[in-house]
């Protein structure tokens, strides 16, 4: 995807969270660009690696700075206890109006992404992932052997907590094959 | 002489001798070394670190400057990547004395605990820290170049040196000797950026952070409070004489704690801050924004760096370092220099030109920098600029930075004089006002820079407007 594009479709996901009615924090931006990518093949192309809130890109962190330096998202900032939401800037219309077959092309994808993890909080949403890190890593591991593997890289989360994302992800996993994406 | 006088002759030659051989055998023994530094006075390691130090790989840092050419803009900018390297060992090993207390440590819940190591292993974690933070920057290369991506083979860069060099076989057999014998891939992967962890990959470890490897890497290395960025800007401040870079880092560095992440429902273990430390944080965060500013994208500074790319990819076999550690080693800024002046001085050379640039002060002149008002007119106005100077003058006259810092001001959980942990932006109207340090310059050889200017100034609007915007496939 073209640097421009991509930075078109990252504007489209952070205006699709808010209509959500999400928080919208650089959290839930990259565990649902991950997601897109890693589940839907969303063609983002970010690298991903395991480290702190479950799997982070640094290219995609270094994306939305320059973003924000571009003036394409903003920060607005939200009450105790959250951290601030990123959200469409000034430049963000004018790119999007350049990239409509993007856009449509891949609104499907990022709207399921937005519908099933929009709304949740940040330790939801870091559990959620590194389940689905932890599984994609592990594919033929059972529930029981990659909720180990979740609590011993983040011992962190509680076994119920890690019993419970593996769970929901291979619900997710299973209804996107029955989309036949 | 009487027999008296002569007997206590003997004795005392005999004492002298003694104490000569203990003095010597405790000189030979002694355990501490102390290397006194501007920044934090005494810095003290042991004999087993000391054999780092005193390593090739290392004592080659002393002739690698800190911030390239940056002493052609400000002339105290001269320190090198040695000092800094010691200093954030000290760094680091105070942060992690302070952030592992057992003090510190009581209030955080169960789950938030698992995390740390028991006592014992921290010990062992702690060498790890400093060792990592001692060679993080063994892989630089001369001038400790920011182009690295065009003077190193693709899938290079000098993360992945660093590594390279702390797994050697030279320095694997450092770290086995020390006691307990230290696995050098803890230090390599506390060493680098996590963002560049992918490097070990190819060295059989695991490269998911688990949320330990996470803490010790945001003490090296992390965005909000990693010892690397305090030790540089407090250094490079006090070299250059930009007093910006001068923080708190004492009030800082006490305050500074495990804490679980803000967001309320994560128990996830992350560097925080008490509230009496959130001014020095603030401190450190505008600290970065205005170093940036003010002294690592100064138009000048950044153009000799482009110009120290050109004549090295000139220079150098094929246009590229070696990345071979024995090779890598033996390059210092030294070799740089002398190969700069030689070609500087026999207008024969085939880099004669590229290398006056940087000696004789021939660097070329900022004309455009990009600025929101343009973007709303062309959304890569750099680029357009650069295209269009380009094309008015020979392509070799005209030169374009791009540049952009990785990372927004970090938001990092805050324990408040109440006892909640909150967001930093939550408590601070300053965090989350710094802006992201981009710049987007065009430079034009000086000979037509004020034509540059002119033409810009008549002409920017039109250039913005006419030019080709990016568009879908």
């Amino acid at each position: 995807m073209k640097p421009m594009a991509r930075k078109a479709l990252i504007a489209h996901l952070a205006k699709l969270l808010r209509t959500k009615g999400s928080w919208s924090g650089e959290t839930h931006v990259q565990k649902s660009v991950y997601l897109s990518q890693e589940l839907l093949s969303v063609p983002f192309d970010f690298e991903f690696i395991l480290y702190k809130h479950g799997p982070f890109s640094f290219e995609l962190r270094d994306e939305l700075a320059s973003m924000l330096a571009d003036g394409i998202l903003r920060q607005e900032p939200q009450p105790y206890p959250y951290g601030p939401s990123l959200v469409p800037g000034p430049l963000a219309e004018l790119l999007e109006t350049k990239f409509p077959k993007t856009l449509s092309k891949y609104e499907g994808p990022l709207k399921l992404v937005v519908n099933q993890i929009g709304d949740r909080k940040a330790g939801e949403l870091e559990r959620i992932a590194t389940a689905y890190f932890v599984t994609r890593e592990n594919p033929k591991a059972g529930i029981n052997e990659r909720v180990e593997a979740l609590v011993s890289l983040k011992p962190h989360v509680s076994e119920d907590e890690a019993l419970s994302a593996v769970r929901y992800v291979d619900r997710l996993s299973e209804y996107v094959r029955s989309l036949g994406i | 002489m009487g027999s008296f006088w002569r007997v206590l002759l003997k004795l005392l030659r005999v004492a002298q001798s003694f104490s000569t051989r203990i003095l010597s055998r405790l000189a030979m023994t002694k355990s501490i070394h102390e290397v006194r530094d501007p920044i934090h006075g005494f810095i003290r390691l042991d004999s087993q670190e000391r054999k780092i130090v005193d390593s090739w790989p290392f004592q080659r840092l002393r002739h690698i400057h800190q911030l390239a050419l940056t002493h052609l803009v400000y002339p105290g900018g001269t320190h090198k990547r040695f000092e800094h390297s010691l200093g954030v060992m000290e760094l680091a090993a105070r942060v992690f004395d302070v952030v592992t207390s057992q003090e510190n440590l009581v209030d955080l819940s169960e789950l938030t605990r698992r995390s740390i190591p028991a006592e014992e292993q921290r010990r062992y974690w702690r060498r790890v820290v400093r060792m990592a933070a001692l060679c993080h920057d063994l892989g630089h290369l001369p001038f400790s170049h920011s182009a690295e991506a065009a003077l190193l083979p693709e899938g290079w860069d000098h993360e992945r040196l660093s590594i390279a060099i702390i797994l050697s076989n030279e320095m694997r057999a450092i770290w086995t000797d020390m006691v307990p014998p230290l696995n050098p891939l803890h230090i390599a992967k506390v060493a680098v950026s996590p963002k560049k962890v992918k490097h070990l990959q190819g060295y059989g470890v695991e490269v998911a952070y688990s949320d330990w490897e996470a803490l010790l890497a945001e003490i090296t290395v992390g965005d909000a409070f990693g010892v690397d960025r305090i030790d540089y800007l407090l250094r490079d401040s006090h070299h250059a004489g930009v007093p910006f870079g001068h923080v708190d880092h004492f009030r800082l560095i006490d305050t500074l704690r495990i804490l679980p992440r803000t967001a309320g429902d994560s128990k996830e273990p992350v560097l925080g801050i008490e509230e009496g430390g959130l001014h020095a944080a603030e401190a450190l965060l505008l600290a970065r924004y205005f170093m940036y500013i003010q002294l690592y994208m100064h138009p000048v500074r950044r153009i000799y760096d482009i110009h120290l790319k050109d004549f090295l990819e000139a220079w150098l076999p094929e246009g590229k370092f070696p990345t071979d550690v024995v090779e890598h080693t033996k390059l210092t800024d030294n070799e740089v220099l002398t190969e700069i002046n030689r070609s500087a001085n026999n207008p024969a050379s085939a880099t004669h030109e590229l290398a006056k640039r940087l000696v004789r002060r021939g660097h070329f002149k900022e004309v455009y920098r990009r600025n929101v008002d343009d973007m709303g007119l062309n959304l890569d106005p750099g680029a357009a600029v650069f295209k269009a100077l380009q094309e008015r003058y020979d392509p070799s006259l005209v030169r374009r930075d791009t540049y952009t810092k990785s990372e927004k001001s970090p938001e990092f959980p805050v324990r408040a004089r109440d006892g909640r942990v909150m967001s930093s932006y939550g408590l601070s109207v300053v965090l989350k006002q710094i802006p992201v340090v981009s710049i987007d310059s065009v430079f034009v050889h000086p000979s037509h820079s004020q034509d540059a200017r002119d033409w810009l100034q008549r002409e920017r609007e039109n250039i913005l407007r006419s030019a080709e915007q990016p568009k879908e496939d």
